[in-house]
């Protein structure tokens, strides 16, 4: 019996990484989600064993869900394992860009106008380089 | 022609990784190929989640406490039995019986994560699959005494405790079933 998905809030950082790179990509599975997550993640070095396990975990809560491709020659004749983003997933990552925002906000209430300003150039730098 | 990892050790690797995520792990693994050593060190660092995320799947929390009780509650009783409750007062004496317990609930909790079969089992293959955790057990034991003595149960608490266990164990799995229908969207 598939079990009652925990609330949807209750995502770790971790996981909200994963769920952008799924979101990103158009074909995602291990590979490709191991290599955005590391570039959203930079420059902490992200192994293939954590995303294998976090995906099962958001598998099991309902947010992903997946299927298996059919095998290709460059991975020795074996299949894919796709994911993709479930109404819960989407919820979840739009609830935590939420959070992000109001995070941000209320840093740049207390630590001022100039803060936000220092913040955004540097952002702004990071995101383009 | 693109650089594939040795077939021997993809093999060695194809036994480690549960087959439920085999597939999709191996091919992975195999893509991102650059070298034996990265290969290799690419694969330490990924198995062993995948076994702990299989276990996880596969174990229900409640069948999983249900079988640690009975196996201590059966080393606990022949221990009684067989050697009065003194013998439960004596030092170590409750580590000595979480030994056997712990040994028969590593191999159990292994076959869960490891069977390609469904949620319910027949009640002989229920009473093989204990029989074997209970028999790594005893093997355990025997390793053990020659080892250290001190830490090793009495034989033959080991043998009514081990019993007991086939008994007891094999009912919580028959009547229990393990968590293979978890969701998984492969089709």
């Amino acid at each position: 019996m598939i079990k009652k998905a925990r609330n949807h809030n209750s995502i770790t950082q971790f996981q909200q990484l994963i769920l952008t790179a799924i979101l990103r990509l158009s074909e995602a599975y291990g590979v490709t989600i191991r290599d955005e997550v590391a570039e959203l993640a930079k420059p902490k070095s992200i192994s293939l064993g954590a995303i294998y396990y976090t995906l099962d975990r958001l598998e099991e809560r309902g947010v992903v869900s997946s299927w298996l491709t059919s095998p290709t020659a460059e991975r020795g004749h074996r299949a894919k394992r796709c994911y993709r983003l479930e109404a819960l997933g989407e919820r979840a990552l739009q609830e935590s860009a939420a959070t992000a925002k109001r995070v941000r906000e209320t840093i740049a209430e207390v630590w001022g106008k100039e803060w936000a300003k220092e913040w955004e150039k540097r952002w702004g730098e990071e995101a383009s380089s | 022609m693109k650089a594939r990892p040795p077939i021997v050790v993809e093999s060695l690797l194809a036994l480690l990784i549960p087959p439920a995520c085999r597939e999709h792990v191996l091919g992975d693994l195999h893509e991102r190929f650059t070298g034996l050593g990265s290969y290799i060190v690419e694969a330490v660092r990924t198995v062993p989640f995948v076994i702990i995320s299989q276990i996880r799947r596969a174990v229900d929390i409640r069948v999983f406490l249900m079988e640690a009780s009975a196996l201590y509650f059966s080393f606990m009783s022949a221990a009684w039995r067989a050697e009065g409750v003194a013998f439960l007062h004596q030092e170590r004496s409750l580590l000595r019986l979480v030994i056997p317990a712990g040994a028969a609930l590593f191999v159990l909790l292994t076959r869960d994560a490891y069977s390609t079969r469904g949620p319910r089992i027949s009640a002989l293959g229920s009473v093989l699959e204990t029989t074997v955790g209970v028999g790594f057990a005893f093997l355990f034991e025997v390793v053990l005494s020659a080892a250290s003595g001190r830490l090793a149960l009495p034989r033959l608490v080991v043998l009514v405790g081990s019993a007991t266990t086939v008994v007891l164990v094999s009912a919580v799995r028959i009547f229990f079933a393990r968590n293979a229908d978890r969701p998984r969207g492969a089709t």
